[in-house]
């Protein structure tokens, strides 16, 4: 057990709270729930947006220079020529596309939606510790939503360089020809940052202070503590990002040299720092994806999680080595030689983590008892979809496999597996779990399955062939492949995976037909407060919680995975009870 | 619907090299040429079944499991919080492994860039948005040599300009040398980064502005032609920054180089009386 023991909570005061007008309940509020739920339909609005950006992508890939259906002829001019995708409005759209999805749609997803309504319920406080920094977090989220929508309607356009907004090409206007829209990038950025840091500040804050009475470090669910190293991890690496998005800003606008070979300045420079901001960006993507994954397979596995510290150490291993494997990224950037040598040796073992926690959710189901509702069927598809992304990753890791795969669609494949397998599936399954505690009712089970099972096949097809495809040779961010010889024969899989990410878009209206149905007549189905049967603290409040979360601080008695105690009549046993004399809970 | 969940992965991962196979390939890669491109070729085809024999082992299990485990009334899961040795085997087994792959790996990486050897023909290869320039040694088989620093609109590759090896070098915008001999590469860029990328090579390599990469070499065993591939986005033009490659064979080459050295001498002669005419003038 822990040293560390938790302090009450100061007053939770549910008693006497005025009703609040709309403005104070929706728009500036300082109740956790509700900010979660701002940056939740915020993100899905920037979900569709970033998706339908990808599926331009996809249709001028599969079928070049012709005119996109239906909407081409609205696309700006930077964009699009008599309906048909220019290359520099390609750039834009691959650029536009991974930069609105890595910061406008998963962080603040994982992060902004489920860490602030689940951190102060799973952990027993009230509310977070500094609610108006985080309503500030999220308006500096909009904010920062607003800058990089408006890089569309700059003179020149949207930034075309890349996510990744590799140096000199991004910091000098007569290279990049975009100046203001990649001006708007990197203040977005920036301002985006901001919001990440007050956010992670928060949270950090949070759980070392706030927690309930009997909430020790190891009874934390598994969902705050990937959320907590996550929130360490944001504090330690976005700084970075931060500045150097405000070096290329200078670089861009002021005359400075930070990147800039003829000014002195040095363009690897900008690489080093994006990584050592980057690599511990992809574990941010995947760590909170990770605890709300262990949530769900313990609930309808009806068992503890197998191995529940080893999980936690192997978290923390993941946050700790990922500061040490940013030049995985750049083994053939015109790096020094040897130094590619021993990143590869960290990166193998960044590796071995997620294989013990991939081998513990598997130890969580055996000898289950599997309940396959939807939230359960993303849950395990997570853990396969990751189990691939991870294993690719192993390929490029080995630093002569990367001399041939580098830079081309294997590493699309890559990381398309275990953002959208991995964090994209848990996000999806984590709103089928938690959105009767937010909403107070339930989403539509078949329309939940028939939602599941075409994004899984949708995905694998749109995606798998990009393995295929970058092993044939095809680069990343090329406008039009067939004008390669040598790639001309690779067309079929493009037009495959199109038309997988096709299904994909389509299906995600499924989904979202699914929140609008079940919100439209929420009284019908109406949750209980505990509808899977769960232990953790959200679960023995109201659905949704009200102002203040608990009635009366709760108390903490065990672990949140005591499922399946023998000598107990229910499968469960929720943290706030204390087990029975006759039963003997096991050590973890 | 549980036999819907185990049938799918089984459809989506055939499907890729059900249509490989067409191509007589399970990668769908083109056919590598060079001569330790095979070692490359060799290490991915070892992750490969390494990975695959991973993934179906441990996919059989968790996908046994769900099926073998899967609510049934009247029957308790079992409560267990872990096993400690089993963390530790599954800990150390994985450390092996990669600690195996991480030696192979950088054994090989060594190997692939050891020193080019002496007699290798070096070409200086110059980037830009959006194209390649070529240099080559002229008859004295020397290249003048490179200065960052002193490239300029005008001196495209930062030629030293009292090197007196450069003086009969000579530019091309194809890059042809011949087969079975090592050729020894010095890259630029001019502008914004950009890559030399051939993938029946197996080899990639950033060109940064301000550097010279000075560690590319290759061997290509047969006469073929290929394409020059740009693979760093770097601008509008990206996508169709290209040039050929031809691979001849040693007849072929000797053929094309002096063709190409009489040319640039006829060049500079004729530049040097414009000159002169000009000082009379
Ligand atoms: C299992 C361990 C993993 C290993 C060994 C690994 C290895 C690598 C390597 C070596 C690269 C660089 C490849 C190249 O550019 O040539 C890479 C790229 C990438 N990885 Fe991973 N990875 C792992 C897990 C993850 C996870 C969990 C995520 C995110 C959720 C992730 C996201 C990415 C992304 C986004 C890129 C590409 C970035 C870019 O160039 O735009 N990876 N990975
Ligand atoms: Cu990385
Ligand atoms: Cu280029």
């Amino acid at each position: 057990m822990s040293a560390i023991t938790a302090e009450p909570p100061a007053s939770t005061g549910q008693a006497h709270h005025p009703e609040v007008g709309f403005f104070h309940k929706y728009i500036w509020t300082y109740d956790h729930k509700m900010i979660g739920i701002q940056y939740l339909w915020t993100a899905l609005f920037f979900l569709l947006v970033g998706g339908g950006l990808a599926l331009l992508v996809r249709y001028q890939l599969a079928w070049p220079n012709t005119p996109v259906p239906l909407i081409g002829q609205f696309l700006p001019a930077t964009v699009a020529s008599d309906g048909a995708i220019i290359p520099g409005g390609y750039n834009m759209l691959v650029t536009m596309h991974a930069t609105l999805m890595v910061f406008f749609v998963v962080m603040p997803l994982l992060i902004g939606t489920f860490g602030n309504f689940l951190i102060p319920l799973q952990i027993g406080a009230g509310d977070m510790a500094f609610p108006l920094l985080n309503e500030l977090s999220y308006w500096l989220y909009v904010v920062s939503g607003f800058l990089i929508l408006a890089a569309f309607f700059a003179p020149g356009g949207a930034p075309g360089t890349g996510w990744t907004a590799y140096a000199p090409l991004s910091a000098e206007a007569k290279y990049n020809g975009t100046q203001m829209g990649q001006s708007l990038w990197g203040i977005a950025i920036f301002v985006n940052g901001l919001s990440s840091i007050a956010g992670a500040t928060n949270y950090i804050t949070t759980v070392v202070n706030m927690r309930a009475p009997g909430m020790t470090m190891f009874r934390m669910p598994l969902t705050v503590w990937s959320l907590f190293i996550t929130a360490i991890l944001l504090v330690l690496a976005v700084p970075v990002l931060s500045a150097a998005a405000a070096m290329l800003f200078c670089d861009l606008n002021m005359g400075t040299s930070f990147f800039k070979p003829a000014g002195g300045g040095q363009p690897l420079l900008w690489q080093h720092l994006f990584w050592f901001f980057g690599h511990p960006e992809v574990y941010i993507l995947i760590l909170p994806a990770m605890g709300l994954v262990s949530e769900i397979i313990a609930v309808f596995a009806r068992k503890p999680i197998f191995g529940y510290k080893a999980m936690v150490y192997a978290m923390i291993a993941i946050g700790f080595l990922g500061f040490i494997v940013w030049g995985h990224h750049m083994f053939v950037s015109g790096m020094n030689l040897t130094l590619s040598a021993t990143f590869s040796v960290s990166t193998m073992f960044i590796a071995v983590p997620s294989a013990i926690k991939t081998f513990n959710w598997m130890g969580t189901v055996w000898r289950g008892s599997i309940e396959f509702t939807t939230a359960m069927c993303f849950a395990l598809a997570f853990v396969t979809m990751f189990v691939i992304g991870g294993l690719s990753g192993i390929f490029m890791a080995s630093t002569p496999v990367d001399l041939f795969v580098h830079h081309t669609y294997f590493i699309v494949a890559h990381f398309h597996y275990v953002i959208f397998g991995g964090s994209i599936l848990a996000i999806f399954g984590a709103l089928y779990f938690w959105f009767p505690k937010m909403f107070g009712c339930m989403l539509n089970e078949t329309l939940g399955k028939v939602h599941f099972f075409l994004t899984f096949i949708f995905f694998n097809l749109a995606f798998f062939p990009m393995h295929n495809l970058g092993l044939g040779g095809m680069m990343r961010r090329i406008a039009d492949p067939t004008v390669y010889e040598h790639l001309r024969q690779l067309q079929p899989l493009n037009q495959i995976s199109t038309i997988g990410a096709m299904g994909l878009g389509f299906t995600t209206f499924i989904f979202l037909g699914n929140i609008i149905i079940t919100l439209w007549n929420r009284k019908s189905h109406p949750a209980p407060d505990n509808p899977w049967h769960a232990n953790t603290l959200e679960w023995t409040v109201p659905s949704p919680p009200g102002h203040g979360n608990f009635p009366v601080t709760p108390t903490v008695y065990h672990g949140p995975y005591e499922y399946s105690v023998p000598g107990l009549d229910k499968d469960y046993l929720p943290q706030t009870e204390p087990a029975p004399a006759h039963v003997k809970l096991e050590a973890h | 619907m549980k036999f819907l969940l185990r049938l799918l992965p089984v459809l989506a991962f055939g499907l890729s090299p059900a249509l490989a196979e067409q191509y007589n390939n399970l990668y769908w890669a083109p056919p590598n040429v060079t001569v330790g491109g095979e070692e490359i070729d060799k290490i991915l085809n070892f992750i490969f079944w390494l990975t695959l024999l991973v993934f179906i082992a441990t996919q059989a299990v968790y996908i046994t499991y769900l099926v073998k485990y899967r609510r049934r009334p009247g029957v308790k899961a079992h409560y267990s919080h872990g096993n400690n040795k089993l963390e530790i085997i599954w800990t150390t087994i994985p450390v092996l492994i990669f600690l195996g792959l991480a030696i192979y790996s950088n054994r090989v990486w060594k190997e692939l860039f050891r020193n080019p050897p002496p007699d290798a023909l070096q070409v200086n290869i110059s980037s830009y948005q959006f194209g390649w320039d070529f240099r080559y040694p002229g008859a004295d088989g020397k290249l003048g040599e490179v200065e960052v620093k002193g490239i300029t609109a005008e001196n495209k590759f930062g030629v030293k300009a009292d090197d007196p090896a450069a003086a009969d070098d000579f530019t091309a915008t194809e890059l042809v040398f011949p087969a079975g001999k090592p050729v020894h590469i010095i890259l630029n860029a001019r502008d914004v980064i950009h890559s030399f990328y051939v993938p029946s090579f197996r080899l990639y390599q950033d060109a940064v502005p301000g550097r010279t990469i000075s560690w590319v070499w290759f061997e290509v065993k047969e006469p073929i032609n290929l394409e020059l591939a740009c693979s760093q986005l770097c601008g509008k033009g990206h996508y169709n920054m290209k040039a050929p490659i031809r691979v001849l064979s040693q007849e072929d080459y000797d053929k094309w180089f002096d063709g190409k050295v009489k040319a640039a001498a006829q060049a500079r002669a004729m530049d040097d009386e414009k000159s002169l005419h000009a000082a009379a003038n």
